[in-house]
Parts: structure tokens; C-alpha cells; sequence
């Protein structure tokens, strides 16, 4: 199709992407498609995560609607899977707790009648991997948060937003990362 | 962590559960250590595992969160949010093209078009819808999406209903507008030619001449400049002068075509060709791409392929020469991404059968038992999707042909101490 750009899976730990509630659409378009803008202004539309499998629970009442918890060194992920996601819902179901995941799948968001924001991911695809794929993730996603929080002084446009949004703590995050990387450190 | 479990102990016996603490250090060790959960996490999950063991609620611990799917009635949609397979949309656009039909049950086969993009539709005959017309907006409700080899397609079906209407809908200047115009194509760099049916304007070396058997072509090769090479093909009918080997040209309107996932260019009767002066430098294609397998496209595993011209089989039929008894073969189009780009890259079989495990005699095998080729292109993704890989390869339009690929089997500890030092500077 004329222009079309497979989106990228960004990077972001567990508890950033916990701590993002601002949604926009990229232009005016109402069909456009949508991104969750994190604190630290990763644009997703599209993420990749590795973690552990912690939790996992069928809470659909018709068909089967399986809600999942996946862990990584500085939070957990929910994710939630049905008959839209047919794939990966039969991944969970089969699927053993605990255990290493890789997960590709959308941001999605959901504010309850108090006004906040909770972030979880539909997933396109689970699959198992091992513990390695598990630490190259995390070294992955501090170098690609890194980058970001670096990137927090300059002007860029999802920068400017992210930042007048969330007024984000730079050190926040950078710590955070320091703490991924020394418990992936203290592991091997 | 031993403190953690004597907690979750005292607020289970709160609860009138006694759980024997040793029980909670097993579950809370085997998540921290093993599988290196932070320790608050896994006192989470260690009080759910309990809760759900003992049957009691869980907002005797935590508040009540709850997600509601959306609700899933068929969206309108511009032709630009049209970027995944088996959508079922609502369009409204243009009929910018109707082409020669060539199988009877396909009825009408074309382009349509809105103000954000392009996109070729398909309708099936079987569905005995009215017929569209050239030129003519219209609101199309529930079609489905398509992805094929790579690109989208709008199919109408029998749930679809089609609404001439009276607004002219404004199209996108249009990538499939010929050179009749007048225009001269714009000028593009190699890399950049991922459009089947684009006009375009190159200028290149000629990097190759080919041998060619059919009399309607009349040189057949490869050019190149600086950012990647294409296949060309001029036609005899084009009735242009014969390129050299070595020499640089400027291309004016030639037409990208998408053949067997590559691009090439062709040169026709609209085409022109200026020799340059310059000597225009080719790019050494071969690049080197380490990120995550993130999705193994279909069109992977068990293909046949046309014994005569090696294109992908569709439902048993070539393109070119229909029904044809095909030949296997494997394939991976995998999707690498390393978080900032999403690289499409292709694996022939040599390379699909060393990092899948499955033998080409594997993979027919499977699929005989199975009554299914699907069981391949399965088998692919568990085995490798959400793992990192390097490939090396040429870049040819969006794709990596992939001459090389390792999967990444172990933490690279001077890199992990640099990100370190680095996150300590910020």
C-alpha cells in the first residue's frame, strides 16, 4: 500500500509504560493511528517486551478473555488477550506460569470512572523464550530508554509534549535504568 | 524476601487462611531467583497464587481493576489506517482504475483512492455486487483488509454494501498516474523505489547486463547508484538505444514493479535514456541488521513456487502461468527490529532450514501429515519469534536478501558495562 511504514516496537520498562496516560493520534484524522506517548517520549503504537509470565487468568464470561502479568526488573506489564487475538490467547492458555515470554503486541489504555489511566498491551504474538533473550532485552531497553532521557533536552516535538505532560524527572528514569542494569549485572 | 513471605503469611491468617511459610518462600524464591522477578512483583503474584488456592477474593488485597474490551462495531477508516490483514472497515473513496479482470470470478479488480492514500480492491463475483464505475465516489461498508506479499488489498464480500455518493472524493496525487501527462516521473534514489506501479526518474550505472531469451525484452541487467542496485528491464517495444555496461544514465520515466518480493524497473515507450558523463558510484550493498524477530510474515515456511518462473505459487496458481504443478521450497520473510526501525528481511531456504531446525524434507513432511502447510509457517514462529538475530545481506528496496544470520546467544559484557557507565553519567 502506497506509503505504508510497518510500526517500529519501541522499548520501554515495565514501570514507565505504567506511568504513561497520554494518547494521541498522529494528524486530525480521527482514523489515524494511535500512540501512547511515555514520559520519557517513546511514540508507541507497537512494543516489544520480554518478560516473566507471572499471572495468568481466563476472565472472559462468554468466550475466553485471558488477562496476563508479565514482569520485568522494574514492574509488570497486564496484558489481555481474546478471540481478537486468537494466537496469542491460545499462547496464554497453553502457556505455564512462570515463565520467559516475548510478547508483540499494541499499547492500549483504559480510564476508569475516577479518571486514571491504566496502561496494558493486546498482544499480537507470545511466545516462550529463555532466560538470555530475557537479559538481552533488558540491556536493550536501557540502551533505547537511555537515549530517550538523553534526548529530553532537545526540541523535538513528542519531547516537548512528553515533557509538558508528564513534567518529566529525568533522574526518575535514569535511575531506574541504573537499577535494570545492576540486577541484570548481579545475575550473570 | 524472608520478611516479605512472613507478611503474606500474617495477612492470609487475618483472613483465616494459615499458609505454611515455607510454601510461601518456595513460590516467592523460585520467581526471584530463578526467574528474576523484582521482589515486590512476586509478592503480587505469590498472594494471587494464594487467593485463587483458598478461593477468596482478590479485592481483600487489592482494589478492583477491570478493562472492558472495546466495543467492536466496523469502524470508518482512511485508507492510510489501513495497516493490518482481516480488518473488517468501512471506506469511503474513488474509483481511480478498473483493470482486465482475468479470471471469472473475479468481477471488478481496480484502484481506489481517498485523500491519504491508494489501495488496489477486489471484487468477487460470487458476491453479485452492482458494479462499480471509473471515476465515481463511493462508501464502501463492510469490506476486509488484506495483506498480501507485503501490501494491502480492500476485499468485498458478501456483507458489503456499496453507496454511490454524491461528494467528490479528493484523491492523493495519485503514485499510479502515468507519464502520459506530460510530467517528467520524479527523480528518486534507488533505495527508495517500494511502490509497484510508481513513475519514477533514476539515475544509475549500469552494473550488469544479463542474458536474456525472450524477444520481447531487449536488455535485461542491473543498475546501481549510491544508496542500492534494482534490476532493470527494457523492452523491445521501448525501442530505446542499448545500454554499456559500466556507462551512467539518466532514466526519465520508467515504471517500479514489484516481481517475487524485489523491485526492478522497467523502460517502455514512455521511457528516455541520456548517457552521463559521470561516473556514478554504486553502493556496496551489503549491511548488517541485529534486532528482535518480531513477526514472521505469512508467505513464509512451505511455498510451492512456478516451475517456470520461480514466482510464489497463490493458492496452487502463478500469476503468470496459472494453474501449474509447483515445486516446494522455504521461505522466512521475517520482521528484525532493534526498537528504532522495523526491518522487513528475507531468508532463503538454505538459511530458513538452518535457523528453524526444519529441513525442506522436514517441512513437506509436516505439512502431508498435517493436510496443512500452515503447520510450517507455525512451527517458524514459536521457534523464532521474540528472539534477537544479527543477519547480514544486501538491501534491496525495503528488504534485506539475507546472506548471513546468527541468533544472539549471549550477553556482550563490555557493552553491558559501557551502558552501565553510560546511565551513571546522566
Amino acid at each position: 500500500m502506497a506509503g505504508y511504514v510497518r510500526e517500529v516496537s519501541r522499548r520501554v520498562f515495565a514501570q514507565e509504560f505504567r506511568e504513561s496516560n497520554l494518547t494521541f493520534k498522529d494528524g486530525d484524522d480521527q482514523y489515524s493511528p494511535q500512540y501512547l506517548l511515555t514520559p520519557t517520549g517513546a511514540k508507541v503504537n507497537r512494543l516489544f517486551i520480554v518478560g516473566t509470565l507471572i499471572e495468568k487468568e481466563d476472565i472472559g464470561t462468554d468466550s475466553e478473555y485471558w488477562r496476563g502479568r508479565v514482569s520485568d526488573p522494574t514492574g509488570s506489564f497486564m496484558i489481555y488477550a481474546g478471540q481478537y487475538q486468537p494466537e496469542a490467547a491460545q499462547a496464554l492458555a497453553e502457556c505455564e506460569t512462570p515463565a520467559f515470554v516475548a510478547i508483540v503486541g499494541k499499547p492500549s489504555t483504559y480510564t476508569n470512572a475516577e479518571g486514571t489511566v491504566f496502561t496494558s498491551v493486546r498482544p499480537e504474538s507470545i511466545s516462550i523464550v529463555d532466560v538470555t533473550t530475557r537479559d538481552l532485552w533488558v540491556a536493550d531497553t536501557a540502551r533505547r530508554t537511555l537515549e530517550r532521557v538523553k534526548d529530553l533536552d532537545n526540541m523535538d516535538s513528542n519531547v516537548v509534549k512528553a515533557k509538558e505532560h508528564y513534567n518529566t524527572d529525568k533522574d526518575h528514569y535514569s535511575s531506574m535504568v541504573r537499577e535494570a542494569l545492576r540486577s541484570l549485572k548481579e545475575d550473570l | 524476601m524472608d520478611k516479605t513471605a512472613e507478611s503474606i503469611k500474617s495477612k492470609f491468617l487475618e483472613l483465616g487462611v494459615d499458609i505454611p511459610l515455607e510454601d510461601i518462600v518456595e513460590r516467592l524464591d523460585k520467581l526471584v531467583t530463578k526467574f528474576k522477578v523484582p521482589l515486590d512483583e512476586a509478592r503480587r503474584s505469590v498472594i494471587t497464587y494464594f487467593l485463587k488456592e483458598n478461593d477468596l477474593d482478590r479485592n481483600a488485597f487489592f482494589g478492583g481493576q477491570s478493562t472492558t474490551p472495546d466495543s467492536r462495531s466496523t469502524p470508518d477508516v482512511k485508507l492510510n489506517g489501513i495497516d493490518e490483514g482481516g480488518k473488517w472497515v468501512n471506506i469511503k473513496a474513488k474509483v481511480l482504475q478498473l483493470w482486465d479482470s482475468s479470471h471469472e470470478s473475479v468481477s471488478q479488480v481496480g484502484i481506489i483512492g481517498d485523500e491519504t492514500a491508494t489501495i488496489k480492491f477486489i471484487k468477487w463475483s460470487r458476491d453479485m455486487i452492482p458494479d462499480v464505475e471509473e471515476g465515481k465516489s463511493y462508501y464502501f461498508k463492510n469490506v476486509v483488509s488484506n495483506e498480501w506479499n507485503g501490501r494491502f488489498e480492500i476485499t468485498l464480500n458478501k456483507n458489503t454494501l456499496v453507496e454511490e455518493i454524491d461528494e467528490d472524493i479528493e484523491v492523493i496525487s495519485s503514485p499510479m498516474a502515468g507519464a502520459g501527462d506530460g510530467q517528467p516521473a520524479p527523480m528518486v534514489n534507488v533505495a527508495d523505489i517500494a511502490e509497484d506501479g510508481k513513475w519514477v526518474s533514476i539515475r544509475a550505472k549500469v552494473s550488469q547486463l544479463w542474458d536474456n531469451s525472450h524477444e520481447s525484452i531487449s536488455q535485461v541487467g542491473l543498475v546501481g547508484d549510491s544508496t542500492g542496485t534494482i534490476k532493470f528491464i527494457k523492452w523491445t517495444s521501448a525501442d530505446l538505444p542499448d545500454l554499456t555496461e559500466g556507462n551512467s544514465y539518466l532514466f526519465n520515466n520508467v515504471v517500479a514493479q514489484e516481481w517475487n518480493d524485489k523491485f526492478s524497473v522497467t523502460l517502455n515507450k514512455n521511457s528516455s535514456i541520456e548517457e552521463l558523463d559521470e561516473d556514478i558510484e554504486i553502493a556496496s550493498s551489503s549491511i548488517i541488521f541485529a534486532g528482535a524477530m518480531v513477526d514472521v510474515q505469512s508467505g513464509s515456511g512451505l511455498i510451492k513456487r512456478c516451475p517456470e518462473c520461480k514466482r510464489a505459487l497463490t493458492k496452487g496458481a502463478c500469476m503468470e502461468h496459472g494453474k501449474v504443478d509447483g515445486t516446494y521450497d522455504l521461505r522466512i520473510k521475517a520482521v528484525l527490529d532493534d526498537g528504532n526501525t522495523a526491518q522487513e528481511s528475507i531468508l532463503k531456504r538454505e538459511l530458513a532450514e538452518q535457523i528453524s531446525g526444519i529441513t525442506l524434507d522436514d517441512a513437506i513432511s509436516m505439512a502431508a501429515d498435517a493436510l496443512d502447510q500452515g503447520v510450517v509457517l507455525d512451527q517458524m514462529r514459536l521457534k523464532l519469534l521474540g528472539k534477537y538475530f544479527t543477519v547480514t545481506g544486501s538491501k534491496v528496496d525495503r528488504y534485506i536478501l539475507v546472506d548471513s544470520i546468527e541468533p544472539q546467544d549471549g550477553m556482550d559484557m563490555e557493552m553491558l558495562d559501557e551502558l552501565i557507565a553510560d546511565a551513571e553519567m546522566i
